[in-house]
């Protein structure tokens, strides 16, 4: 009974903690535009930032609704918190939750997940700020030479092959009969509309992942 | 190193930058630590929670070069700090970058040129802002409600047999597949990335390069050096479409499905 009531005030106090770090993130977020407005008296014309709003905002705030039920759950409290204020989800703070939880044999409802969950993308924040802040800081010049670079290229051009590849590697390998439906149904979604928002394909490859490992599920083809 | 007399990069800006990504930095260290005790109490190890450290910080590394590469092609028009700041906090690759685009694009302008008036900064700076703070607001409000939902539901199914355990699973495997699809064939907005050879040849070879380290690890019982694999087959699977570009004829390695 103790150690269930502990638990509860270790969420909610993640869940307050969260909502009040995250709102504090808000207000830094809008610093920005703001002190840049007042500083140098150049606030811009409405109709222009209405204009590219409306072009992005049914695009991103659908997305936004989307990641947030799908990795919200993923990513347990401190995670999710953490991720949407850090940002770069998709491509590296939920990996690297899942790569964690994966390696520590932990499930993503559990409280370990949870624990696990916050610790990584923690330590993952903190790592891409300081290799973005010193690269920005020291290597500037080079970077721009290492952009131009036609050898390198090719690295970061399929960055997220690589990493996905890598990441893959342990689920494919320990899950494969669940995984081959949800990659053939990404392979023809993108097959039929082969610009295909990731985000969105996402939350459909999920849902075939699901549906497609309850089916296998229920014929005891997995266990 | 930075322009001062440009506005882009004046000491408003980095200052600005010091203050958020401190932010960011502050607020990884108090939920780290809250994680770690709460760890702690339930008996988790300290090994167990230090793996987790050093094996997340690792698996960042690569694609933490890749945002650091968006900061830097950004950084053509809009100075080096305004997307450094976008990226280090809620920001994305693919939405800051589409961001700046369209604002510039309507201001008549493309990421190659850079901008010039305070005014048009200032625009893009709102638009980058206001577009991404939606998810942010999301999961304030509604994040408590999400999990608490979810958890219920996986409790329940629980009391009968494993199927939240699959559903768990399955989600991440969901997620890779979209990855994975989309680097077998898939089609970048820009075109710089679409799915073909090199794509599918750097997947592989980083499922390769991480199934037999992996098995190697295990063979000497080296059960620490795992926590490497993930960021080695990254980096391996990198260095073998670099490798393949250099080495392959140009028709080989620019085929892709989408011409």
């Amino acid at each position: 009974m103790a150690k269930l009531k502990k638990q509860k005030d270790y969420f909610d106090s993640v869940h307050i903690w969260g909502r009040v770090w995250s709102i504090g993130a808000l207000l830094v977020l809008f610093s920005l535009p703001v002190a840049i407005s007042l500083h140098y008296n150049a606030w811009p014309e409405a109709k222009f930032v209405f204009e590219a709003l409306l072009k992005l905002v049914p695009l991103y705030w659908v997305t936004s609704i989307i990641e947030v039920i799908t990795f919200t759950p993923m990513l347990g409290a401190g995670g999710a918190y953490l991720s949407f204020v850090t940002g770069n989800i998709t491509n590296l703070k939920l990996p690297c939750a899942l790569n964690a939880m994966e390696q520590a044999k932990v499930k993503a409802n559990s409280e370990e997940g949870e624990i696990i969950s916050t610790i990584a993308v923690g330590a993952s924040a903190i790592t891409t700020t300081l290799i973005i802040a010193v690269g920005v800081i020291l290597f500037s010049p080079v970077l721009d030479d290492l952009r131009n670079s036609e050898t390198l290229k090719p690295a970061f051009a399929y960055v997220s092959a690589a990493l996905f590849g890598a990441l893959g590697a342990s689920y494919l390998k320990k899950h494969w009969k669940i995984s081959i439906f949800p990659v053939l149904v990404g392979i023809i979604i993108l097959l039929i509309m082969p610009t295909f928002g990731v985000s969105t394909l996402l939350f459909v490859t999920i849902v075939a992942a699901v549906v497609g490992a309850l089916v296998l599920s229920k014929l005891k083809i997995v266990k | 190193m930075f322009d001062f007399q440009d506005f882009k990069e004046s000491p408003l800006m980095l200052t600005m930058a010091a203050v958020i990504i401190g932010f960011v930095v502050v607020e990884s260290i108090f939920f780290m630590t809250k994680a770690w005790k709460r760890g702690k109490e339930i008996g988790m190890t300290t090994e167990q929670l230090k793996n987790t450290v050093v094996s997340s910080a690792l698996f960042s590394v690569a694609p933490a070069i890749s945002i650091l590469a968006t900061v830097v092609v950004l950084a053509s028009s809009l100075g080096i700090v305004l997307p450094w700041i976008r990226l280090s906090v809620v920001g994305n690759l693919l939405y800051e970058t589409t961001a700046a685009e369209t604002m510039l694009d309507v201001l008549g302008s493309n990421i190659n040129t850079e901008v010039t008036e305070a005014s048009d900064f200032a625009a893009i700076a709102w638009v980058m802002t206001t577009g991404i703070c939606f998810g942010l607001l999301l999961v304030t409000f509604i994040g408590k409600f999400i999990i608490k939902k979810i958890s219920k539901a996986t409790a329940k199914s629980e009391k009968s047999s494993n199927i939240a355990d699959i559903i768990s699973a399955s989600a991440f495997i969901g997620i890779i597949s979209a990855f994975v699809a989309q680097s077998i064939n898939g089609k970048s907005s820009d075109g710089s990335s679409d799915a073909g050879f090199m794509s599918i040849m750097t997947l592989v070879s980083a499922i390769i390069i991480y199934l037999v380290f992996e098995t190697i690890c295990q063979k000497l019982k080296l059960k620490k050096l795992e926590l490497f694999a993930t960021p080695l087959s990254i980096f391996g699977a990198m260095a073998v479409a670099v490798l393949l570009n250099m080495w392959l004829p140009e028709t080989i390695t620019s085929f892709t499905w989408w011409g």
